[in-house]
């Protein structure tokens, strides 16, 4: 029987500090002014800023590419210099 | 104000694609709502404000990268907002405590002024313990009783089970009950 109360008891405590919470927690109105200030603070970026990221990374690609070719040229011919002076030498 | 019959899928779509517009659409639409879960999670307006206006920030950079996998958009930009405000008390924790000055305390019209300065002081005291609550179970609080969200909802937020929010919830009432025990505050209906 007392074990019955006991449970009767919590929810009892339960559902008045839900009533408490409800009572706290309620939602809070931003100002219309708030809501054009933070959308004033938002900043899209624009299409030709896409579009000159894009080109950065296109002519980021094609430095690279042409820092890599350069690098291939370089050790070909040093691969050539060193066969051909080698042999000489050996 | 948006359009409720807009449907939502479409803005996203034309939004990702760096349509401004639909953008503004989607902020006007979920603004409130972030505003209030970052302001009950931070406790004051001014960093309510900055990091309500971050979470659209990060939402507006990144959102080519959200794909609808059954989590809706909303729960998209409130785990935005987790994560800004989990940043934000770590950073703060560093240097000082959390103000709970500016936290609203409202009261209900008709009350004797009596009345109604007990029951803010009751509302404070309420909402300093939820204050010190683990953050979970503080979003847990603000997305049931700010946002009115169903467990479901909240489960897809937390990224929980419907059975798990639940338990959550009851022992995080549980241990608010506990904590109150001995404070001023009443649990006797009323």
């Amino acid at each position: 029987m007392d074990k019955i109360e006991n449970i009767s008891e919590n929810n009892e405590e339960l559902d008045a500090l839900e009533a408490h919470l409800a009572g706290t927690l309620r939602p809070v109105k931003p100002s219309r002014d708030l809501i054009v200030r933070l959308r004033g603070r938002l900043r899209m970026p624009q299409r030709s800023e896409i579009i000159i990221r894009l080109r950065d990374w296109r002519s980021l690609f094609l430095a690279f590419g042409g820092v890599m070719s350069a690098l291939l040229v370089l050790i070909t011919v040093a691969r050539a210099l060193y066969y051909l002076f080698g042999r000489r030498e050996g | 104000m948006p359009d409720p019959e807009v449907k939502e899928e479409d803005v996203l779509a034309r939004a990702s694609q760096g349509d401004k517009d639909s953008f503004g659409f989607l902020y006007e639409r979920y603004v409130d709502r972030i505003f209030n879960y970052v302001y009950y999670r931070t406790g004051n307006l001014h960093d309510a404000e900055d990091l309500t206006a971050r979470v659209f920030q990060r939402a507006m950079n990144h959102i080519h990268n959200y794909t609808d996998r059954g989590v809706p958009f909303s729960a998209w930009l409130y785990r935005i907002a987790h994560n800004l405000v989990a940043n934000w008390h770590r950073d703060r924790s560093r240097r000082q405590e959390i103000p709970l000055n500016d936290v609203p305390v409202l009261t209900a019209k008709g009350d004797h002024p009596e009345k109604n300065l007990v029951r803010s002081q009751e509302q404070e005291s309420l909402l300093r313990l939820i204050r010190r609550l683990p953050p979970e179970r503080q979003s847990l609080l603000i997305l049931k009783f700010v946002e009115n969200m169903s467990n479901a909802e909240i489960g897809q937020i937390m990224g929980r089970s419907e059975g798990a929010v639940k338990s959550l919830y009851h022992r995080t009432l549980l241990a608010l009950r506990d904590q109150l025990g001995d404070q001023v505050i009443s649990l006797d209906s009323e």
